[in-house]
């Protein structure tokens, strides 16, 4: 898992390719076991070879694979005959085995590899005795009938075509064997009978070839779904892996239920579903708020993580390494909330109780953060919010301030025992982040002295590391950029205060001397300025148009409006007048819009005088009709 | 109609080129989706009219002329009849994969194995992969039958036993007449070797059957009277079922238990007792039951329907008495019948 890992992650820092490597060189006597197999097979039906079938039948496929490719290296088929001699009838036999037949893969690569010994313009008796032999066995595949001679003339008579009547039979099939799974050992009256679990398993082996196979999808998904209290109700774990590579490669369509259980039962199903995931959203960067949330959901991953606690520790493993190894990167950041954020709606919709099931699905987070985290603002009186975020923020700066005290005099295992409990505490603030966006809020309408926590807090869900001591001038600028934007949205009149906004965009604009400040915690809290400060609408579009044109982050910008409006749509807790703030947040949009295509994205200082003069322009536009001109 | 005899025949000719003609070496995936649309014409033409003799007399008339002038034609040539046309595109099928000219490019069209399975009844399947598809239909039906093998009636005699209900209802809902189902009847009977014994395991799928529409009970009442007048199929089936199956029968439906019954007795009337074996026997020329098994059979009926034995021991009894009623082993049959009863 830590390869895929790696790959993935190197798709966000673009690396050179790996070379592909070469193919094996072929084995003539792997051909002899695989023929020995075969007819092993071919010769005795009784349970010990169809279950050693079963058990080889994947590397069987990867053995035809090779073969395919080798037969695909030679000119003729007088030269491949030459040099597997026994390849015709390894190739023969196989085509009477229904294992490999049945099987979606098994057939194809069946099938090509007889095509392989088919020679389009036959050079000898050779050639022409192997094309008349396939066309024969072929035929005989597709139409001999000699074990239902019987059944298909009394099918004639009813009017029933052979392949027909071999679909409804394979049905009724299906359909007698999920009833047989449904009787399990707790519908037994008397507990000395014996239970009819045993089939379950010797069904799921059968299965094997048949995870493809769209008439069985009905049984896998009974057999993925019974209840499994009994020991010998297990599931052949060749059957879990055949069907998880299947789903993985897009070649099945389960039920939504089945592919729970599935994961729940095969754990390298589940990872390759949740890397799959990381990897699609992470290389797919351009996807709206909106379409993440679509994605994540269609996953199913929310809705199997909050069925069963186990698939959630799982994934939330994955995404921890995954966060430590890209060191914070935003995006995975982002699809860690967005992921949190619905794994919490399914949960609630499946009404678990709270307090109970916290520890378990969160081990490893300090406890005495679980449930204040946990708790959504919308379930707590907006006027306790502060009270609580300064407790959370006094919490974390504790937890801290511990972790640099063992750094400095402390054994090892403390240190490292002391980074873990404040990455822990950072990865569930990241998780919870519904309090980091309530934080930002408050700070709008916070007094100059009431700042000092909430700053604190979101310093630190930036910059959770104190590396070289920098958060003592992280909070500085964040204050100053605090007191930047304070100003300059109280300000009523035009123009603008030079000094502030200049020294605004410096702060968000990163330079390599100094430690700076990340320049998202700043564009949020401008952005939220914008839209939640009591200011007039023309105003603040102005102040923001100004900034965010000069700094260069159009696109950012845009793009924290879009995940505000989704937050307020899902949790209309934040403002008591959502209407009048979507209003508000579309005409910022629209701002931002006009003014990215009227504007050189880059934006620098140099084209101030001409962005100067598209402002005015742009801003007596932008505001709708009717009008939000005077709102307070 | 004019029309549809014309399709007929141009669908037969089809089926004859398939087979015997070099032609098919210019076939393409065009030629060969028209070739089974065709075939799949025939088929619906077939299920829509199998019922209605007139209008199939007709058809078989235009097939049979048909089928003289390609005689003519192609020396290899197999007539085919109306009762062929429900199976039209496995015949097109096997004419195809039997020539010898067929393209491979048309057989890997066939046997392409990339597509989805596509298992809408619409006439615009695809016929790529339709060898694929019978193949893996085949071969899931191998793989799955040992866990099926457990009971007494597989699945595919529960198949067959549900399409002779179908077929019955629909027979019995069209016509007055209720010859015309019981000549459908006689007709599956003479079907060939082993017919009548296949028909029977059929037959007793059929009426098993448990859940039922009302115009299914009304076919099972129809087989059950039409087996009434069957004494040859009744006494197959006595012999050649499981009594598994005997029993469950005569449990479902009391027409059968009381025919049963009969059966029973009249093997038993039929036995001479053989000085030589120190035995009951039945009449060399038609040995299909022992005293033993008889007997079996007997005990296994009244195993399962209590009630019935002593209804079954007065007749016993009262037979015996006909016959003298002699406590002597060897002298009637009804006397060691019901000693060996009620050991």
């Amino acid at each position: 898992m830590t390869v895929r890992l790696v790959c993935i992650m190197s798709q966000l820092q673009p690396q050179n390719q790996l070379q592909q490597t070469s193919e094996p060189p072929l084995n003539v006597q792997e051909l002899q076991f695989w023929l020995d197999k075969a007819a092993a097979w071919g010769q005795a039906d009784s349970p010990d070879t169809r279950k050693d079938t079963c058990l080889h039948l994947s590397r069987l496929k990867d053995y035809l694979q090779l073969l395919l490719t080798h037969m695909n290296n030679m000119s003729s088929t007088t030269e491949r005959m030459k040099t597997l001699p026994l390849l015709g009838q390894f190739l023969g036999r196989l085509c009477w085995n229904p294992y490999v037949t049945a099987d979606a893969t098994g057939r194809r690569l069946l099938l090509q590899c007889l095509w392989g010994l088919y020679s389009e313009h036959p050079g000898n008796a050779l050639e022409r005795k192997a094309n008349q032999w396939i066309r024969k066995v072929l035929c005989q595949l597709a139409t001999e009938e000699d074990d239902d001679a019987a059944a298909l003339a009394l099918m004639k008579r009813m009017g029933v075509s052979p392949k027909e009547y071999h679909l409804k039979v394979l049905k009724m099939m299906v359909a007698l064997l999920q009833e047989n799974i449904g009787k399990s050992c707790r519908s037994l009256v008397d507990l000395n009978q014996r239970c009819s679990c045993d089939n379950i398993r010797a069904t799921s082996e059968a299965c094997v070839p048949l995870v493809t196979c769209p008439e069985a999808a009905l049984l896998i998904g009974a057999l993925l779904q019974q209840p499994m209290t009994c020991v010998r109700a297990a599931l052949s774990q060749d059957f879990l892996d055949a069907l998880s590579s299947a789903y993985s490669s897009q070649c099945i369509s389960l039920e939504e239920q089945a592919v729970v259980s599935l994961w729940y039962h095969n754990l390298s199903s589940l990872e390759d579903a949740v890397l799959s995931l990381l990897e699609c959203v992470l290389t797919n960067t351009g996807s709206t708020p909106q379409e993440l949330k679509q994605q994540l959901a269609q996953s199913l991953l929310p809705k199997a993580c909050a069925q069963h606690c186990s698939i959630f520790l799982v994934a939330n493993d994955i995404f921890r390494s995954f966060l430590k190894q890209t060191e914070g990167n935003e995006s995975v950041k982002y699809l860690i909330q967005t992921f949190s954020s619905c794994f919490l709606r399914e949960l609630a919709r499946l009404q678990h109780k709270t307090s109970g099931s916290w520890k378990a699905l969160f081990p490893q987070s300090p406890q005495s953060l679980l449930v204040p985290l946990l708790t959504r603002p919308s379930e707590m009186p907006r006027e306790a919010w502060k009270h609580h975020l300064n407790w959370l923020s006094g919490s974390l700066q504790t937890l801290t301030e511990e972790e640099e005290e063992g750094d400095g005099d402390g054994s090892r295992s403390t240190r490292l025992e002391g980074h873990h409990k404040v990455f822990e505490a950072w990865f569930l603030l990241i998780q919870c982040a519904h309090w980091v966006q309530v934080a930002v809020w408050l700070l709008v309408t916070s007094d100059p002295e009431d700042c000092g926590p909430l700053l604190w807090l979101l310093t630190f869900y930036h910059h959770p590391t104190n590396r070289g001591h920098h958060r003592a001038s992280q909070l500085v600028h964040a204050k100053e950029a605090w007191d930047h934007l304070h100003s300059l949205y109280s300000v009523s009149s035009c123009p603008l205060p030079v000094d502030r906004l200049q020294s605004l965009v410096t702060l968000l604009s990163p330079q390599p001397e100094r430690p700076s400040l990340s320049p998202l915690f700043i564009l949020n809290l401008l952005v939220n300025f914008a839209v939640f400060f009591q200011q007039s609408l023309s105003g603040s579009a102005e102040i923001l148009q100004t900034v965010v044109n000069r700094s260069g982050l159009v696109n950012e910008a845009a793009c924290v409006l879009r995940s505000l409006e989704l937050r307020l749509n899902e949790d209309s807790c934040l403002s008591s007048d959502t209407n009048r703030v979507h209003l508000r947040i579309n005409a910022l949009q629209n701002t931002l819009t006009h003014m990215h295509a009227a504007s050189d994205p880059a934006g620098n200082q140099a084209h101030a005088h001409i962005n100067a003069q598209n402002q005015t322009a742009v801003s007596s536009s932008s505001t709708p009709p009717g009008s939000l001109q005077n709102d307070k | 109609m004019e029309a549809v005899l014309k399709n007929l025949s141009s669908t037969a000719e089809l089926l004859a080129v398939a087979s015997q003609s070099g032609a098919v070496a210019q076939w393409d995936k065009q030629t060969l989706s028209r070739a089974f649309h065709w075939a799949r014409y025939c088929e619906h033409i077939s299920s829509r009219f199998h019922n209605n003799s007139a209008i199939k007399g007709i058809m078989e008339k235009q097939l049979q002329f048909t089928n003289q002038s390609l005689r003519a034609a192609f020396p290899g040539y197999t007539d085919i009849s109306f009762s062929d046309l429900s199976c039209c595109q496995h015949l097109l099928l096997v004419g195809l994969l039997k020539n010898p000219e067929l393209p491979i490019s048309i057989m890997k069209i066939l046997f392409d194995t990339t597509s989805p399975v596509n298992n809408q009844q619409s006439d615009y399947q695809d016929v790529t992969g339709f060898c694929s598809h019978i193949i893996q239909c085949k071969s899931a039906r191998k793989v799955l039958s040992p866990l099926t093998d457990l009971s007494a009636v597989g699945a595919d005699v529960e198949v067959q036993g549900a399409m002779l209900m179908e077929r019955l209802a629909a027979l019995l809902s069209q016509e007055s007449e209720a010859c015309r189902t019981e000549h459908f009847l006689d007709s599956v009977l003479q079907g060939g070797e082993g017919a009548a014994g296949h028909f029977c395991l059929v037959i007793a799928a059929a009426l098993l059957t448990t859940k039922i529409s009302a115009a299914q009970t009304a076919s099972q009442g129809f087989l059950l009277d039409w087996l009434q007048k069957k004494h040859s199929v009744l006494q197959l089936m006595c012999s050649a079922l499981p009594t598994t199956l005997l029993i469950d029968l005569a449990k479902g439906h009391l027409q059968f238990r009381a025919a049963y019954c009969d059966v029973l007795k009249k093997w038993a009337s039929d036995m001479e007792y053989s000085m030589s074996e120190g035995e009951w026997v039945q009449p060399s020329t038609n040995r299909t039951v022992s005293f033993k098994r008889l007997t079996e059979h007997f005990l296994a009926l009244f195993e399962s329907c209590p009630s019935l034995r002593e209804d079954v021991e007065n007749d016993l009894n009262a037979l015996n008495i006909s016959d003298g009623d002699f406590d002597v082993k060897g002298l009637s049959v009804w006397g060691d019948l019901l000693s060996a009863l009620n050991k």
